[in-house]
This record gives C-alpha cells, structure tokens and sequence, in this order.
C-alpha cells in the first residue's frame, strides 16, 4: 500500500474550488469516506451509487496503439464512477464485441489525474530569445494567464520567422493521436509560411518502399479474418498482438486457433502471444532475421521443397532463368544462397551462427512452413525496425513466395501486426468510413512530407529524418537524399499538435541538447511530457473527454478492424484551463495577422456531423455503399448544426445510445478480403503494380531507389548484410548484449505511462535471460545499470528464460527521468539508449542497439507506482 | 450442497495483459498497493549448448503461463473461520464477504488465507477484497473482471454447473493445493501447466505487481 493514495494527493496537490473537486475525486471513487470517516463513508458510497442510476455515455479511446474499442464511461451526476467495454454486440466466432484492452480500463486515472496540466506557464528565467537556456528541464514554473502565454508564443514565432525565416521553425509532431484526425496537425504554421517538418517511416520500419517494389503494396499481403481462420499454419513472425495490438485481435487468433491452425512464433522473445498461442518458438536475435530466412531458403532449395512452378509463374528474380529485363542473371537468388559465385552456401548452419537458432529448427521449420497448405506467414513491423530492415522483408517476402501460399483463402504472405492485426492490415480498404469533415487541406511549404517520407528522387522539401532532426539541430546540417548534406538552422521548437518528440525520438541525450540549443520551445499537452518539461512556454490541452465528441472510423491507420464505426461523445468539461488545440492554433494565428475563419474553418461540432451524415456503408454485395445513418429534422436541429435529413442503414439516435457499429461480416459473405487473388488466378490479365507485373525478388529500383536516400547501399536480392550494432558488434566486447524495444502494455507509445494503476501493473523492466544474469550474479528486481554507445538508463531486471541469450529488451515510451550529472535515466527509456542510425528509406532502427547490464551499485530506485506524478501545481497556485 | 458462486478461469486463453486487474481497480476505485485481482506469471526452463552444435543455445524445458485470481469464495474460507469479530463471513450464495462496521483490521484473515485475498486499506484501517461485484450481479451483470477480459479467458457462474462444463480441476501452479480452503474456482489448464506443489518452475512477477 502506497503512503499517499491517488485521492490524498488529489486533496493536497491540487487548489481546486470544492465543488470540482468534489466531482473529480468523487470520479476516482471515496470522498464520501475522507469526508464523513471510513464506516460512514463506505455506505455513503453503497447509497450514493444505488440512489443513481447514471449514464453510459460512449467515450473516446484514441491513441497511436493500433486498436479502436469501445469504451463507456458511467456518468452520474456529472461524475465519472466506472468505465466498461463493449457487452451488447452480437458475440460469436464471426462476430465479436468490441472489447476495450487494459489501458482502456484505466482511462479514468488517465483523464482525471493530479499530474494534468491546469494552467499555461512559463520557464521562470525564460525572457525573448531564450534566458538560461541551459534551465530548461530544471527551470521552475510560473502560471501565467491564457493571453500572455499566447501573446509569447506569437512573438517569438513572429521574431524568428522575420529574423531567420520559416525554416528556422522546426515542429517535430505529426502523428495524429491527440487531435480530431481530420484536423491536421501543423496547420497554423503552414497558414503561416510553412515549417520544417520531421518525416520517416517510424513504427513501419523498412515495409514500404520493399513492399511497393516488390509487391505493388506498401504494407498489405495478409487477407481478412474470416480467410486467416481457414489457414492450417499461422506464423507470427516478430509479432506479439498481446501488447502491440491490446484488445480484439489476439481473440480472433485464438477463433483461428480453435479452427484448427497450428502456429509458430518467431521471435528473440517468448512474447505473451507465443505462450498463449504458439505452438512452435523459434527463438532469431533481433535483426538477424534475414540470415534465418535466407538459411530457410538454402534448405528448401537443397531439397527442392520450393513450390517451382509458382515461382516460375508468378515471381522474377528467384533464378537466372527468370530475371527482369536488364538485371544481371547471376544476380539472382537461388545463387546467392547456394554460394554459386560468392563461394558462401548460406545453410542452416552459417544462418544459426548469426541468428543463434539451431540449425535442425531452421530445418524444420523450412520443412513445415513448405509443406503444410495453406499457411498464413504473416509479420509484423518490429523486425523491420531494424538498421538494414530492408534485408529481412526482402528475404521475408521471397522465402513466402518460394511456398506459393499466395492470393488463396487461408493462403497469404504479408505484414500484419498494429492496427487490424490478423484483419487485413492499415491499407486494406474500409467496410464503414467517416464522411468529409470539409476543412480544406493547407500544404505546408517548406516540407509537405511526413509520413513514411518523400520519394528518393523528390527535392521539394527541407526537413530532417526523424532519427537526424536532433543531430540536424546542434550539428547545423541535415541528409537530403539527392541533394547530399544540406545546411539547416533551427531556432525554435514547436511542440503543439501531439506527439511527445523529445521522448519518442531517438537519442533523447542529444535532443535535450538541441532543446537547450535554440531560442524558443513550446509545448503543449495534457500531462507535463518530455518536450514540455524541456520547453519556455507550456499550454494545457483537453483529452477527447472534454470535447464535443467524435468519430473513430475504419478508414485510419489506427483501426482495429474495417468494419467498424465509433461515435463517441463528450464525457466532462474542460479540466481546469486546458483548451482544445484547435483553439489555441487558432489564437495564435489571430495574433500573427492570419484570419481565424481560414485556420479553423469549420466549428468542430459541425465537423464531427459532417463525418456522420457523409458516412458510408457497404451494401451486402460487396460493391455498393450507402449512407450509414438516418438523420431528421429533429436530430440537425437538437445537435444545432447545419445539414439536411437523410436516410442510412442504422437511425441517428441508435449509433448515439450505442456508440458502435459493426458491419455483419459471416464466412462466404462478399465483403472478405483475399490478397492478390486476382492475380493468382490469372497473373497475365491481372498484373500486379509492380514494374514486372509480377512479384519482384529481385527489384533494381528499390535498391537504387534506397541508395539514393543517402544512408545505405541495398542489393536487389536478399542478402544479410550485418548492420552496425547488430549481433556481430556485440562480439567485440564493451557492449556484449543485443537491446532491441518492444511494445509495452503499460502504454500506448508514451502515452499513459503517469498512470499508477499501470504503473503498478506493468513495472517497466528489463528482460534478461537467465544465463545472462547468472554471470553478472543477478536476480529478478536487482537495481541495473543499462550502458549503451549513446546513453544509460537505471531499471530493475526480470530474469527469464523466456528471452534468448545475449538479448535483452525493455518497453519503449517510458517518460524519460534524467540526471543531468550522471546522463542516468531512471525511468529507462528506449530512445535514451538508442542512437540514430538513420538508414534505407528513413528508418528508425529501434531494435538494433548493442548495450551492457552491471549491478547498480547506487541507491535503489522506488517501483515506479511510487513515483510521485509530475504534478506542476499543487496547493499554492 | 448449498449454492456457491465461483470463478471460471481458461488459463490457456489468459494472455496476462491484466484488463481484469486493471476493471477492478477501476470498479473498486482501489488505491495503488490494493489488488483485488491479480495476475501470477509463472515460467520455468533453461538454456543449453545444443546437441549438434555446442556453440549454439537452445531452450529446454521452457514455458509461460500466467493465473488471474482474486479472492476464491472458498468453501471452507479460514479467513471467516479466524476472524475474531464475526466481520468476514460468508452469504448464501457462497459469496466471502466484509462488514466494514465490525472488521477491527486486526489483519488475521490476511494472514490465514492462502491466496493474499484480504488485503488491508491502511486509509481505510478496515480490510477488503473481492465482493464477486455483488452490486453488479444483484443487477444481473458480470463481474467487472468477466466483462473486460478480451479474451474471454474468465466467467463466473454456479459451481456444479462450471465443474460440468470445464471439470472439476481448482488449483495450478503457482496456486497452493486446493484441499487447504476448496476454492470456488474451475480453471480450465494451459497447456504447460504444472501440478500445484509439484512444479519445476517460479513465479516471475516484481513484488509490486502482486
């Protein structure tokens, strides 16, 4: 039991008026028993909850996780006392309730926390063009009003984009997980002359530009759910749904599993997923997964276990009968890994020297991923978040296609993992989508680019790869592909628009630098974040809770699944001072001379409307849409927008009180989806978008194409190539362990992880397998020093056998606790260990790192439950 | 037999992502320390050259499993037995509950039950623990933790008619046997599950997540 629970420090931390904090510690649960001592309190609470029936009102859940489940909250009074999930839709094997994760159930601490920021601030000895700048992260902070924070954040904008120009404004946000999505992030300062940007492939690590080459879909191959529960095989290869995609899609594997597929699990780690589903582990280091396909390979094709005739029909580049035009014949597969002119046969025994899987498991495991129809050989995004990811989806896609499970039911090849994960995936096309917002789209001028980047060949844009942008930043230059080296100079941060920079890029070390560098940071959030603790001005933002509502549909990449249509709705007020940021977007804008009409064009309610009324279903052909909702007269005019009634599928009213709509999807229904089954039918009159039409092993333009990107040389074949910090520079010495990073129940990225409830559930741990740890003399909850090329990081260890050895892995997002002295974090983040490595295509190659474990020595740490939130202020503001 | 309400636990569909834990601390509003549901991860194995190639490390005997449980609503519940002021008891249908006006939080429940179910409030200085959610089923609905599991690894229900439907098996690694208090409880096995008492593995979990 904590000394101080979630309520007392409600009671003591926050200057709130009696009246709100009565509400809001009443939502957490218990004023009744502080106010009127414990036994009269117990049952004031029993009486209170019976005297009320409340309401469920449906509410967002709207985070970068990959998932989109239901959640209501339970209104009562205007207190929220619970939170549950989905348990009115139809439940089946075809159909299933939207149920919301662990994080979903702990969204009532989330919103309601005492670390919430109450007030706009300031840094104490900030003044115009910086003021000991070397404060920032350590400065205290002073409240200021609404005006004056707004009116600095003007002048400063003003003052450097007059003095340095536009480019010298760098907004490191952008992926959409706080904002309406339909309201892009970035707007203002496009409106205003553009910024720098940051752009790069982020979570899809190496996907896209192979998957585009080689394929004709930049992340797609795996068929919808219905089909993946016809497969005989599943393998899950550097997926764990578990965390990486919480909520329904580990339920649909286990509906797959009970039909009867066997599955495999490849992965450096025993994940959650392989211990519930996996029939079969086969432990791979991290970014060696190329060296086990390509030993796969030899072994199939030693034992003319490919499926030939397929590969002869469907695919170029597997040998040198069948190459594209122009390519060169020895460079072709099939010689590459027999070692025909390199003098190298890549068998399972040089594979396992690599990857450290025993070479009579890559054996079999080639044997029965070639011999069992159909299989499903689905990956997810993690082992191509790798320094040459590009290497292993090559290898992934070609070792695949050798088993012909393509374009067939229960037969696919392909990247599944985040959003929709074992559901199609994040490009497959939506059974139910959101209409137009209207508010027209604004380019920013400077870079235009974000998400995974621009073309190799494109030069209309000055912005930094994700993983450079710090580096760009102190060093004064940036890689522009075919422009080279390029100079930049950066004077002013700006964090408004979600995305928590400073924490989830990486190299955290050398971004406290660039934060401390230039001239002016603003930040703004709901929670106190790392690139708020490290700005001058800070604003206070509302969550979805405190805004008029909204639509989660299945046309974004944060979907759990096509077929579904969320409609949430407003829970609470705004907390304290926090204001949406399209407001406060907006008001900058009107202070910088641009028209607030043009910034924010459409009132968000309106908006929210156009989404409904423009919302479409498809028919049951498989073909046709039409309007999901019946609107009346009577509905426009309650919700005071403009629009004219319709007719739709559902009414108006049934979507508000439920909140949810599933598409009825049953097995043989036209509304599956089957991966390139056009093209296996008849490759001929239905070629693929691919420069053979066909699928491309061996493909020249990505590997000229990726070249040109500046960082790294690519073969048009699979190779492995060891990347630096891979498993190869762990043999040296100084940094003996492989330190890849996972996805962590606790958060969704780094958002949730203040929370204490799942703090307490999920103790940001190191992983580390058990030899390891019996040669440093450690043992579960031993205090550890994590020391890599670019920085340290303070943790307990979790000693498992259920991590290779040699490997070690720890959750990404942790909200970085740095000492300045010692350049310790103490709440391990990944990016505090991570150096940037840019790479391919503008990768982030988080899982390939290189570090050392020692016993620390130091003080302890307190379990992080017992950390004290970062709480700005409490009694005396 | 009387009636007796219980949990039904498919480990071999739990995924230990503690939803269950997390709806609890939500429905009970429970404090950081209180952990009425929790979830027990339990693993076992090593790592050895292999056979054919000593350089090469392979795991043997290895697995993972994990066990949510919160308060049983034993059959023979020795925290109602030891309570010294009648406060722990148990209601007709099988439910183990507290009145908060009699419990003087001398803590001896805490100390007789075999599986950390009472827990004590040091705000409150009253124990408490599991209630089955009885405002909810006096509603009809599911206990929060049944509701949110996304795996539908949990149920409840009468326990003659899940002993019939899922067998009579009610205690797994890492629980203690069930002939100390005969839990309310029918878990169906995950696949590597191992004998309570006789396991060959441990529990995995920081001190704080249980």
């Amino acid at each position: 039991m904590s000394e101080q629970s979630f309520l007392t420090k409600m009671l003591t931390e926050t200057a709130l008026t009696r009246r709100s904090f009565l509400k809001w510690s009443a939502a957490l649960g218990g004023t009744a028993a502080l106010a009127g001592g414990v036994r009269a309190g117990l049952k004031a609470v029993e009486k209170a909850s019976a005297a009320s029936e409340g309401e469920w009102i449906t509410a967002a859940c709207w985070h970068n996780c990959g998932g989109r489940c239901l959640l209501k909250a339970h209104v009562v009074d205007g207190v929220v006392t619970r939170i549950k999930s989905d348990d009115f839709s139809e439940e089946n094997d075809n159909m299933t309730q939207l149920k919301a994760c662990t994080r979903g159930h702990a969204k009532r601490q989330q919103i309601f926390g005492a670390d919430r920021l109450k007030y706009p601030m300031k840094r104490k000895n900030w003044e115009p063009g910086g003021g000991k700048k070397e404060l920032r992260g350590k400065d205290e902070w002073v409240r200021i009003s609404w005006d004056e924070a707004l009116d600095i954040v003007a002048s400063e904008t003003k003052r450097i984009k007059e003095t340095y120009g536009n480019k010298a404004i760098l907004s490191p946000v952008g992926n959409g997980a706080l904002n309406l999505s339909a309201w892009p992030v970035g707007r203002m300062l496009s409106l205003y002359g553009g910024f720098t940007a940051i752009w790069g492939t982020t979570s899809w690590g190496a996907l896209p530009l192979p998957g585009n080459r080689m394929q004709g879909v930049d992340v797609g191959g795996v068929h919808d759910r219905m089909s993946v529960r016809q497969s005989k095989l599943i393998v899950l290869w550097g997926a764990n749904p578990v965390w990486s995609s919480a909520g329904n899609p580990t339920y649909h594997y286990m509906i797959a599993k009970k039909a009867g597929a066997k599955f495999i699990v490849v992965d450096p780690f025993y994940t959650p997923t392989a211990a519930t589903l996996a029939d079969q582990w086969i432990p791979c280091r991290p970014s060696t997964d190329a060296a086990l396909l390509i030993g796969m390979a030899y072994h199939m094709i030693t034992n003319g276990l490919q499926d030939q005739e397929f590969l002869d029909k469907y695919t170029v580049g597997f040998d040198a009968d069948h190459m594209p035009e122009g390519a060169d014949p020895k460079e072709n597969f099939k010689d590459y890994v027999l070692g025909t002119f390199d003098g190298i046969p890549k068998t399972p025994e040089w594979a396992s020297e690599i990857c450290g899987t025993p070479a009579d498991l890559i054996r079999s495991f080639a044997e029965e991923v070639s011999i069992t129809k159909p299989t499903a050989f689905i990956t997810g995004y993690a082992p191509a978040r790798t320094n040459r990811g590009e290497q292993f989806i090559q290898a992934f896609y070609t070792v695949g296609w050798m088993t012909g499970n393509v374009g067939e039911p229960g037969a696919m090849v392909g990247v599944s993992c985040k959003e929709r994960a074992g559901d199609t995936g994040p490009l497959a096309p939506a059974l139910v989508y959101a209409g137009d917002p209207g508010v027209p789209a604004v380019e920013n001028p400077i870079c235009n680019y974000g998400f995974p980047g621009p073309p190799a060949s494109a030069t209309d844009w000055h912005g930094f790869v994700w993983n450079e942008a710090w580096e760009a930043v102190v060093t004064g230059e940036f890689t522009a592909s075919v422009r080279g080296k390029q100079p930049c100079d950066i004077r002013m941060i700006w964090n408004i628009g979600d995305m928590s920079s400073l924490n989830q890029l990486p190299n955290v070390n050398q971004g406290i630098e660039a934060f401390r560098k230039v001239e002016f940071v603003v930040s703004a959030d709901s929670y106190l974040t790392t690139p708020c603790k490290y700005a001058d001005v800070v604003l206070p933002v509302t969550t979805m809770w405190e805004r008029w509502g909204g639509i989660m549909n299945s046309n974004t990449y944060h979907s759990s699944r096509r077929d579904i249509f969320i409609y949430h709705r407003q829970i609470t007020e705004p907390l304290f001072e926090a204001k949406d940021d399209i407001w406060i977007e907006a008001e900058i804008g009107k202070r910088l001379g641009l028209d607030p009409k043009v910034i924010d064009p459409v009132p968000y309610k309106q908006m929210v409307f156009n989404m409904l009324a423009g919302a479409q279903v498809v028919k049951e052909d498989g073909l046709e849409f039409e309007n999901l909702l019946t609107i009346t007269a009577d509905d426009i005019a309650r919700l005071g927008v403009d629009g004219t009634p319709q007719q739709g599928r559902i009414t108006y009213k049934e979507l508000e009180e439920k909140g949810l709509y599933q598409v009825p999807r049953k097995p043989g229904d036209k509304l599956g989806l089957i991966y390139f089954e056009d093209f296996r039918k008849d490759p001929v009159a239905n070629p693929l978008n691919t420069k053979t039409g066909k699928l491309q092993i061996h493909s020249q333009s990505l590997a000229d194409d990726v070249t040109d990107y500046g960082w790294t040389k690519l073969p048009p074949i699979p190779q492995y190539i060891p990347p630096p910090e891979g498993v190869e520079a762990t043999r040296d010495g100084e940094f003996p362990l492989q330190l890849y990073s996972i996805h962590y129940m606790r958060r969704s990225h780094s958002t949730y992880d203040s929370v204490p409830w799942l703090r307490e559930a999920f103790p940001q741990e190191l992983f580390m397998n058990n030899l390891d740890a019996e040669a440093r003399g450690l043992k579960t909850g031993d205090m550890v020093l994590i020391t890599s090329p670019h920085g340290k990081a303070l943790r307990p260890v979790f000693v498992t056998p259920r991590i290779m050895p040699g490997v070690v892995t720890m959750g990404e997002g942790a909200w970085v606790e740095r000492d300045d002295e010692t350049g310790i974090d103490k709440a391990g983040a990944t990016n505090s260990l991570n150096g940037t490595n840019p790479c391919g295509q503008g990768v982030q190659p988080w899982n390939t790192n290189i570090a050392q474990v020692t016993r620390w020595e130091g003080q302890p740490l307190l379990p992080d439950a017992q950390w004290p939130q970062r709480v700005v202020f409490g009694k005396d503001a | 037999m009387a009636k007796q309400l219980a949990f039904y636990i498919d480990t071999s569909a739990c995924t230990a992502c503690k939803a269950c834990q997390i709806a609890c601390k939500d429905k009970n509003s429970l404090p950081v320390g209180l952990l009425w549901r929790r979830v027990y991860q339990y693993q076992g194995g090593d790592w050895m050259p292999h056979p054919n190639q000593p350089n090469i490390k392979s795991p043997v005997s290895m697995f993972a499993y994990s066990v949510s449980i919160s308060c049983m609503h034993c059959q023979n519940p020795l925290c109602v037995t030891n309570c010294p002021t009648g406060a722990m008891h148990k209601r007709d249908d099988g439910v183990v509950l507290i009145n908060a006006d009699l419990c003087i939080g001398c803590r001896y429940c805490e100390w007789s039950c075999p599986y950390s179910a009472p827990q004590y409030n040091a705000e409150l200085e009253v124990m408490t623990k599991c209630d089955f959610c009885q405002d909810l089923l006096a509603k009809g609905e599911p206990p929060a933790c049944v509701a949110a599991c996304p795996t539908r690894a949990l149920n409840y229900g009468e326990l003659e008619e899940l002993q019939k439907q899922h067998g009579g098996l009610a205690a797994i690694e890492p629980l203690p046997v069930s002939n100390i208090t005969n839990p309310s409880v029918v878990i169906t096995p995950h696949k590597n599950a191992q004998p309570s008492g006789r396991g060959t593995g441990h529990v995995a979990n920081l001190p704080e997540e249980i």
